[in-house]
């Protein structure tokens, strides 16, 4: 048994890490449910290889969050597709349309 | 398992107008290219194959912008589409190795998965911490595409178990299984680098 900084002494073993690991993973996604929550506020502390589990998991999803470049489009492929679908051209007709009513307004 | 390209288009009755296309597809659709486009640079490790599948998807979203609900999650919606098309289209088309049968995988890393956790509980979160975006970003391209897509749109992307369910049609017990075996792998690839870094392993 071990001891954490909190004087709470800890399991060396874990018996059902493999699906502690996949609860842990959830809490980290956000996409746990209020059970598994609970189960992790209150044993997170207390078992060492879920605990080291959860430091590891936690520096690697922030690792990709921040670390691997995040890719943006290319202007040039922007402009192809709305070259293709035509939207520059509708929302023209669409700035022309409302300056004619416009116009047509203050003419009458 | 074989996706339809269409499963996700329903036909129906046009609601929107011309003008309501349009401006769905700027205010709804546009403002998730750069993440779309990352998306499709992370699937298929090219560039000009990365634009061709966002130019696509974007190109099928309008046709079909009709089976998308105003309001809805577009993101996830768009996401599907480009996963599909990227099955169904890119993956015909290029010289990669024909695509990975979820369920083989899956059976594989199950009767490896106690050694796998053997294996990769070694690495170091010092380690971790110390490398730089290119070799997470290496490690990550090393994966098998399927399971390269669940981390992606898993802690890149920010997808909820849910979400990611939807996109790529499977249960959601099936993402949290494939997630957990897809991060067991990243970490034997980032234990790797780690080793050829010099890291001391922890046993």
């Amino acid at each position: 048994m071990a001891e954490c900084s909190s004087n709470v002494l800890m399991k060396e073993e874990c018996e059902n890490h493999e699906k502690c690991m996949k609860m842990i993973q959830a809490v980290l996604d956000g996409s746990a449910s209020k059970e598994e929550i609970e189960h992790f506020k209150s044993n997170i502390d207390v078992c060492k290889p879920c605990f080291d589990g959860y430091q590891l998991e936690k520096s690697i999803k922030d690792c990709l969050q921040t670390k691997v470049e995040k890719k943006c489009c290319p202007q040039n492929t922007v402009d192809q597709l709305k070259a293709k679908i035509g939207i520059g051209l509708l929302l023209l007709g669409g700035f022309l349309i409302k300056l004619k009513v416009i116009q047509e307004i203050f003419l009458s | 398992m074989e996706f339809e390209e269409e499963e996700e288009f329903v036909e129906s009755k046009p609601r929107y107008s011309e003008t309501e296309k349009y401006r769905i597809f700027d205010k709804e659709f546009m403002p998730h290219i750069d993440s779309m486009y990352n998306f499709a640079f992370r699937l298929t490790n090219d560039e000009d194959d990365a634009n061709d599948l966002v130019q696509d998807t974007y190109m099928k979203a309008f046709r079909f912008i009709n089976s998308f609900q105003e309001g809805t999650n577009a993101k996830a919606w768009l996401f599907r589409i480009l996963k599909n098309s990227f099955i169904n289209d890119y993956r015909k088309k290029s010289k990669e190795p024909s695509k990975v049968d979820y369920q083989e995988v899956e059976t594989v890393y199950n009767s490896t998965e106690d050694a796998e956790f053997e294996s990769t509980s070694d690495l170091r979160i010092e380690a971790v911490q110390d490398m730089i975006g290119d070799e997470v970003a290496m490690a990550l391209n090393g994966l098998p595409v399927d399971f390269r897509t669940v981390i992606i749109l898993c802690d890149i992307e920010g997808f909820t178990y849910e979400e990611m369910a939807k996109i790529l049609d499977i249960p959601i017990g099936t993402v949290r299984s494939r997630l957990h075996r897809a991060r067991n792998l990243l970490k034997e690839k980032l234990r790797s680098y780690a080793k050829s870094m010099g890291y001391k392993e922890l046993r």
